[in-house]
């Protein structure tokens, strides 16, 4: 059984036989192969040609449709999960095609499902049928791929169909000039991705020759590399760039590929004027007589009606591939049904954290993060080491961040990484000992300790702590416009702890005790909840109007209150919130700032400070520790083998 | 900075804050604070909040320019559509309200606005600078800083603080948008100029 999730998932001989099988898209409609099968098609998100396409292709195969006219209005609605979706509708149906908002979602499906998912579209990650269109009426207009130069012009940053479109070019070795309405951009991951998996090279271009469809706008060429000899450039000089120009004015267009202008992504006519389009203009253009305009449509205003009626307006045309393209698909999948599916060979390394919590991906709009339920913690590690740093991307959307700290499991110990520990962690790896943490606090929360610290000195006893806490209880009354309305909302877990105890000094004032909750940042679950010992039967806290106290035990970069805030805002509008801390030690990197705080301390980034509470993690008394952290490279000459690093615990 | 206490005697009366020559001086302090605070000037990533909060941080890319002859990246963002107090939240269409966005991962990103008060503003926009990658850090420069923050959100730049009533307006006025720069405070009810 075979996805397709991504224009990767299918090999460039693979894309060659669904071209063939759609040139013969006649004889698939006499052999109706489909007959008796049924497809469902489950769109979370609007779509007329990519929906009717494929409803007209399986029904051309001799299959049926099954389909919900609007996903959000269903069972959805009612809250059921994607993976519950997929299980329930795959029963139904022997191929499921699936469009949703989110990053990744579809991949997501595609784990739950036991029929095959074609992807339809996935938020801004990809959208391979169209890809496939798109190549198919290249090879149709143009021949053979290799060696064509595509324009790719409009909004490459947020076109799902443009990236999955540069990546399809580049496999079959065409070369890409791009050119961005201003701040669309095609993003630095794409650039990279381009350059590391496919040996692409790329230059700015700032050429006359596209005058024509667009006034003073950077163009940027991407080239293989072999070909054309193209250096990777980082720094283009002047000679540099004279060459390009000069190479770019002997360019033979082959085709221009417009996106669509998306006016909802462009408000007050901000960008007006400066979206690139194509018109007489460009038809007029001698050297642009051989140059097709394609375009996935529907479109505004970028390409003008009088493009229609010449001969190189072709996207109607390859809009009408549409459905030979999908009939070839859907066959080639039912002929794959019993295959199983070959382990696509991936150069890099997957990821699973061995803890119950891991490393998230930092793509907000990802499924992982918008419904973790139906994802399981999985990344793949791109690079450890070869470019400065650890990098995990992301199996569901594809988005690449970096890794700062990383632990083993076995050890407990936890360290900044550092590419001397590139040799160890690929040891880790392999032996499932490594732990990989969004952050110090995350690693600590695990119950990791630093590799190696300094001497611990004491910032607060047991009766600090509890002068420091009466005295916020205190200001936190002062301040309140109306008790009844606090909320005393604690971060797990040192917060939560804090967050009791200050709830139970202004019981103590008052004779009532506030609303008490907590707030859990790398959670899967209800991010925001009620303390025990709640009332089972209690309301899920409403934080609505209310006047809230968020309560940490630490304030650093700042960060994590800024991620409280995002929670809080996103369950619902409070009147205001304010923050607690115990310890404030400076080196914000977010505007936020603590309207309590029990004590200020100056502090190193290499210190860490800890509040150790009776109760949590066995402490037997309440005490504030600063120390510092040294990380293994700091110490003589950088241990390489882990062998070194677990004598040196 | 002192913090001033202006109270007005009477409903209406309009209170000159900031003439001309006092605008200039503060943006022209704060551009060299925003300097001081960077690690270095080609790590500065300025985003204008609109509208007043373009207008500022146009003038401040200019000032810090001439002195560092540098070209700094410029953002705008539309803040409304962030705001949590905006109704049916849960229907807002899910578009990035940036006008003009700009690459932040790794920069010390400045926030601009013409006035800092409940602070709600800053919190949408830090949300949707999150969207664009991952700043280094990010500051919030503001030419008024009214206090009265609903949200512990702090401005690390600051033109003049000032503490008003809730009944009081206060009224950036600047030449590119007003055709005039004065910063006033008048009754909320009989609103200001702008």
């Amino acid at each position: 059984m075979r996805n397709v999730i991504s224009i990767a998932d299918l090999t460039n001989e693979e894309i060659e036989e669904i071209f063939s099988l759609a040139d013969a898209a006649d004889k698939l409609r006499n052999d109706r192969p489909a007959s008796g099968q049924i497809m469902a098609t489950l769109f979370y998100e609007p779509s007329t040609r990519t929906r009717l396409s494929f409803e007209s292709a399986m029904q051309r195969l001799g299959g049926s449709v099954i389909s919900c006219s609007d996903m959000r209005a269903s069972s959805t609605a009612k809250g059921e999960t994607i993976a519950d979706t997929a299980k329930v509708v795959s029963s139904y149906a022997d191929v499921l095609v699936v469009r949703h908002h989110w990053d990744g979602a579809v991949q997501a499906m595609a784990e739950h499902s036991g029929v095959p998912v074609i992807n339809a579209g996935d938020g801004s990650h990809e959208h391979p049928t169209q890809t496939l269109c798109d190549l198919y009426t290249l090879r149709q207009e143009k021949g053979a791929l290799k060696g064509l130069t595509v324009v790719v012009c409009g909004d490459l940053k947020n076109g799902r169909t443009i990236h999955s479109l540069v990546y399809a070019l580049a496999r079959f070795g065409a070369n890409v000039v791009t050119l961005a309405a201003n701040g669309m951009e095609l993003p630095q991951y794409v650039i990279e991705r381009l350059e590391r998996e496919y040996d692409y090279a790329f230059a700015p271009v700032t050429s006359d020759d596209l005058s024509a469809a667009v006034t003073a706008t950077d163009a940027l060429y991407l080239a293989p590399k072999q070909p054309h000899q193209l250096a990777l450039f980082t720094q283009v000089d002047e000679v540099i760039q004279a060459r390009i120009n000069s190479y770019a004015s002997g360019l033979r267009y082959d085709a221009f590929y417009m996106t669509r202008k998306q006016k909802e992504r462009m408000k007050n006519g901000a960008n007006e004027g400066r979206y690139p389009t194509i018109g007489s203009e460009f038809l007029q253009e001698k050297r642009f007589q051989n140059t097709v305009v394609m375009h996935p449509l529907p479109r505004v205003d970028e390409l003008s009606p009088e493009v229609d009626r010449d001969y190189r307006g072709i996207y109607f045309k390859q809009a009408a591939y549409g459905v030979p393209v999908r009939m070839a698909l859907l066959k080639f999948l039912f002929d794959r049904r019993q295959e199983k599916r070959p382990e696509a060979k991936k150069s890099t390394a997957a990821y699973e954290s061995p803890e119950a919590v891991g490393p998230q991906c930092r793509n907000s709009n990802c499924v992982t993060l918008k419904e973790p339920l139906s994802t399981c913690k999985r990344f793949e590690i791109y690079s450890i080491g070869q470019i400065g740093s650890l990098i995990l991307g992301c199996v569901y959307c594809d988005h690449r961040f970096q890794v700062r700290f990383v632990g083993n499991v076995k050890t407990k110990r936890f360290y900044s990484y550092d590419n001397t520990l590139a040799e160890t962690i690929r040891e880790w790896l392999k032996t499932g000992e490594l732990a990989i943490f969004d952050s110090l606090k995350q690693a600590e929360e695990l119950g990791y300790e630093p590799y190696k610290s300094g001497s611990q000195r004491a910032l607060m006893d047991e009766a600090d702590i509890k002068r420091a806490l009466t005295e916020i209880s205190q200001q936190i009354l002062h301040d309140c416009r109306d008790p009844d309305r606090l909320v005393i909302l604690g971060v797990r877990t040192v917060g939560s702890h804090l967050a009791q105890r200050i709830a139970a000094e202004i019981e103590t004032k008052r004779g009532r005790k506030p609303e008490l909750g907590e707030i859990e940042l790398y959670g899967s679950g209800d991010a925001i909840r009620r303390l025990p010992p709640a009332d089972p039967d209690a309301a899920p806290l409403n934080l609505k109007d209310r006047e809230v106290i968020l309560v940490d035990d630490v304030i650093y970069t700042g960060r994590t209150v800024k991620n409280a805030l995002s929670i809080i805002f996103r369950t619902g509008r409070p009147q205001s919130v304010r923050l607690a801390v115990l310890i404030d030690r400076g080196h914000r990197e977010v505007p936020v700032k603590p309207n309590y705080a029990g004590k200020n301390i100056p502090s190193s980034e290499k210190d860490r400070v800890r509040v150790k509470l009776r109760g949590v993690d066995k402490e037997e008394s309440d005490q504030v520790v600063i120390y510092s952290i040294i990380t293994p490279n700091e110490k003589a000459k950088a241990p390489a083998r882990a062998n070194d690093l677990e004598a040196g615990k | 900075m002192n913090r001033e206490g202006l109270f007005l005697s009477m409903a209406g009366e309009k209170l000159v804050l900031l003439e001309r020559a006092d605008v200039g001086k503060a943006i022209h302090r704060m551009a060299h604070e925003i300097v001081e605070k960077s690690a270095a000037p080609s790590d500065l990533v300025l985003i204008g909040i609109r509208s007043r909060g373009v207008h500022l941080a146009r003038r401040l890319a200019r000032k810090i320019e001439e002195s560092s002859k540098l070209s700094l990246p410029l953002g705008v963002l539309d803040v409304t559509l962030y705001r949590d107090d905006r109704r049916q939240e849960q229907s807002a269409p899910a578009v990035s309200s940036f006008e003009a966005p700009v690459a932040v991962d790794d920069k010390t990103v400045i926030l601009i606005d013409d006035v800092i008060f409940r602070g709600r503003t800053i919190r949408a926009a830090m949300e949707a600078v999150e969207r664009l990658g991952r700043p280094k850090r990010i500051l919030v420069a503001a030419l008024i800083d009214r206090g009265a923050r609903e949200l512990p959100i702090r401005a690390d730049i600051v033109g003049k603080n000032i503490e008003t009533g809730d009944g009081q307006r206060v009224n950036v006025m600047l030449e590119e948008s007003d055709g005039i720069d004065q910063v006033n405070i008048t009754d909320w009810q009989r609103r200001g100029a702008s």
